[in-house]
């Protein structure tokens, strides 16, 4: 016992460093596999808070940024609403449910913490549980897809955003309607992977790529990005696809989250057919 | 150690890690450097500091970062990992006639070119370690030695150049 109580103060600092490693180590890969600890990232009061006085002092700086994007959202929405005008007179005869038609609230925030360079990138917002956010939410961006809500505290949230490596956005090729997944590489903050696109199928360069119908997080048609590169892939199967991101990560600063009210219901139902 | 040193320590800990979480944080050059300073409140201790104490100033400083990057735990293991390989170096380091007492590790005591390779190692190991962590996953290595290196580089210098500025 003696000698053990010997080794151990003859090794202390060893222990410690051992001990101290673990624990952060643990903290790491606990907080990248069950997003619960709100304590140790920037959703923590203080932390928000500082980063919310810091986020108001340098949003002058890329004004011009936003307006543009702004004025560019205005543009598709009236391009978006003079279609839905002519659909009306002459389209299938298919009437949405009105519960369904309006399935989608938005609810503006402000980016308050913003990464771009890392292999995994998260965005901090300043809205919380308090305003409705809760984990799961799409978020989108004047221009394009953001990114999804993954921890919340009261009054803040931390996205995973696109270029993280756990996401993966359902996207359609808005010309044809054919059906591909977005993903990134964790390489350039401009551009992502558009996946499993069929050699078959048709894309050309500059084809405008937007989320699909096909998930329950955002809505369908906010665009994801414009192919840049295309070249058929090794296995002559499928395309390689390089998209230009639509969102201006780095210039982010208003977002709108997206709350499907019907997110629920549908998950439900579809995990009953399941069993 | 006098007072006098301790409160000059925890004054520089404190500035280093606000610049990093208010300056350094929004800058990456090319998306590949970027310039994690707060190494230095773990690289700054005179060389008598027990290797516990510095261990959790090692610690506690990774810890503060992380709360601001969202990646709890990595940065602290990194700075942890700094702190108990920081006499190894100096052991490495060590100049012919060896060290004399209550040596520091700075330029006025020993000179630009051992504080320069005594900051680049360090640095390496940390940045090696964040961005491999960071990383997750071996498939990107190159890109990620890319960022390991500039970033060391940009590092290197910016500790550097504020250790003249600290001296002044």
């Amino acid at each position: 016992m003696d000698q053990l109580f010997a080794f151990i103060a003859r090794q202390r600092a060893f222990i410690l460093f051992v001990a101290l490693e673990v624990l952060s180590l643990w903290l790491f890969f606990k907080y990248n596999n069950y997003p619960s600890a709100v304590y140790f990232n920037s959703a923590n009061y203080y932390a928000g808070r500082l980063m919310q006085v810091q986020a108001a002092a340098t949003q002058y700086m890329n004004l011009g940024r936003v307006n543009a994007g702004l004025a560019e959202e205005n543009a598709r929405l009236h391009a978006q609403l003079a279609q839905l005008r002519s659909q009306q007179l002459t389209s299938l005869n298919y009437k949405a449910d009105s519960a369904v038609a309006n399935r989608f609230h938005t609810l503006v925030a402000k980016v308050i913490n913003n990464s771009t360079s890392l292999s995994n990138n998260f965005l901090t917002i300043d809205k919380g549980t308090a305003d409705g956010v809760r984990p799961g939410m799409g978020v989108i961006s004047a221009t394009g897809v953001v990114g999804k809500v993954k921890v919340c505290s009261e009054h803040f949230s931390v996205l995973t955003s696109v270029l993280h490596s756990e996401n993966m956005v359902s996207s359609k090729i808005q010309r044809n309607g054919e059906i591909a997944s977005a993903k990134w590489d964790g390489v350039s903050p401009d551009l992502i992977n558009l996946l499993y696109l069929s050699r078959y199928k048709s894309v050309k360069l500059g084809d405008t790529v937007v989320t699909s119908d096909l998930n329950s997080v955002f809505p369908g048609g906010v665009p994801v990005g414009y192919v840049r590169q295309l070249k058929p892939s090794a296995d002559g199967a499928f395309w390689d696809i390089k998209l230009r991101l639509a969102t201006d990560f780095p210039n982010l600063s208003y977002v709108y989250v997206v709350d499907n009210l019907l997110k629920t219901e549908q998950d439900s139902l579809e995990a009953e057919a399941k069993k | 150690m006098t007072t006098r040193t301790l409160l000059n320590l925890i004054t520089w800990s404190l500035v280093f890690v606000t610049l990093q979480v208010l300056l350094f944080r929004n800058l990456a050059l090319f998306h590949y450097g970027f310039c994690f300073v707060y190494v230095a409140t773990v690289l700054m201790l005179p060389f008598d500091m027990g290797l516990i104490t510095a261990m959790f100033i090692g610690f506690g400083a990774g810890l503060l970062v992380d709360v601001f990057y969202n990646t709890p735990g990595m940065h602290a293991a990194a700075t942890v990992l700094v702190a108990y390989l920081r006499p190894f170096a100096i052991r490495l380091l060590m100049p012919p006639r060896g060290y004399e007492e209550r040596n520091e590790p700075y330029i006025s005591e020993m000179g630009l070119p051992w504080v320069l390779t005594y900051t680049a190692l360090l640095v390496l190991v940390h940045h090696l370690a964040v961005f491999f962590l960071e990383a997750a996953n071996w498939s990107l290595w190159l890109p990620t030695l890319a960022k390991v290196g500039v970033s060391t580089l940009f590092t290197t210098v910016v500790i550097t150049l504020l250790q003249v500025f600290r001296r002044s």
